[in-house]
């Protein structure tokens, strides 16, 4: 189910008429005058709450005679609501491409020539800050001390506290007196 | 004002705040699309109203043109409904076919509801 058929079933189902109809249908099949005569409402808006429910995939509707019958989409009412929540979401591109430029947003704010102007004081500009500072380090290598405050240095002059945040931030291990770059997904 | 006006005045107003507070239990009840029907019917009955005013303005006291000039207005308004109907059901859109169908049968309901009040009191 994609998103937008979750949302179209949800809007679909708040609606007490609505709902009765699928109670009504839970028991067994029926035609829209049954339906009309057992929930105390017109055949006509029987019509429109089923035409609602049939769009949104909750029921299906087959010719037996001379009725029309409803029936509930079971395999709908099967799947569960957490099974919906971790669909992947089609906002999700958007939501990759808003970080992204919100990222690059703090780059260019904080970063002049390739030297940081300033720690960021907002932990999440600083995490991003950080990231880019980790980049000059490889992957599988082992950095002495000295190494890691001079390749610091190079962006800022605050090499203490930015080696220090490096680690606390899991974006450098530490090990007695060596450093390397941790792989972060 | 004579006592057939009076009377359908009264008509029409008890069937606007009757379909008024139709529409407020519906909502309350989570019924909105039931309730947003029955504000179609009061919108119905509140144009039908407003033509009695209009009538009793430009008819005086001729009781009989006042009567022609509103069931002459309630044949034409229709029309277009009628067409908006065919061509929802042409297209298969419930919805709208559900809603122009309200509509008619209400002008239909106000229409035989002017004849009765007219020809009792004849």
């Amino acid at each position: 189910m994609t998103e937008a058929e979750a949302i179209n079933l949800f809007k679909c189902l708040a609606d007490k008429s609505r709902l009765q109809i699928l109670k009504s249908l839970a028991v067994e099949d029926m035609y829209v005058e049954r339906l009309a005569e057992r929930l105390g409402l017109t055949a006509p808006t029987i019509s429109f709450h089923l035409k609602k429910l049939s769009d949104a995939g909750a029921v299906t509707a087959y010719k037996n005679q001379y009725y029309m019958m409803y029936s509930l989409k079971k395999e709908i009412f099967q799947t569960s609501i957490l099974e919906i929540l971790q669909q992947e979401s089609d906002e999700a591109q958007k939501q990759a491409q808003r970080d992204a430029d919100y990222r690059q947003r703090v780059i260019d704010a904080f970063f002049e020539y390739g030297k940081l102007k300033s720690i960021p004081t907002q932990l999440k500009k600083e995490r991003i800050v950080l990231e880019v500072i980790a980049e000059a380090f490889d992957f599988d290598r082992m950095y002495s001390e000295r190494e890691v405050n001079i390749m610091i240095a190079d962006f800022h002059d605050d090499f203490c506290t930015i080696r220090r945040d490096l680690v606390g931030e899991r974006l450098l291990g530490r090990n007695g007196t060596e450093y390397w770059r941790i792989k972060n997904n | 004002m004579d006592e057939r006006q009076q009377k359908f005045e009264l008509y029409l107003d008890e069937k606007i705040a009757a379909c008024k507070q139709r529409t407020k239990l519906l909502t309350e009840d989570d019924r909105v699309d039931e309730g947003n029907f029955e504000k179609v019917r009061a919108n119905v009955y509140e144009i039908f109203r407003t033509i009695l005013s209009v009538a009793e303005r430009t008819c005086g006291k001729d009781d009989l043109a006042k009567r022609r000039f509103f069931l002459q207005k309630a044949e034409q308004i229709p029309t277009g409904w009628k067409t908006s109907y065919k061509d929802a059901k042409q297209h298969g859109d419930v919805k709208k076919m559900h809603i122009e169908d309200i509509k008619l049968d209400t002008v239909q309901e106000i229409k035989d509801m002017c004849m009765q009040i007219w020809e009792e009191t004849t």
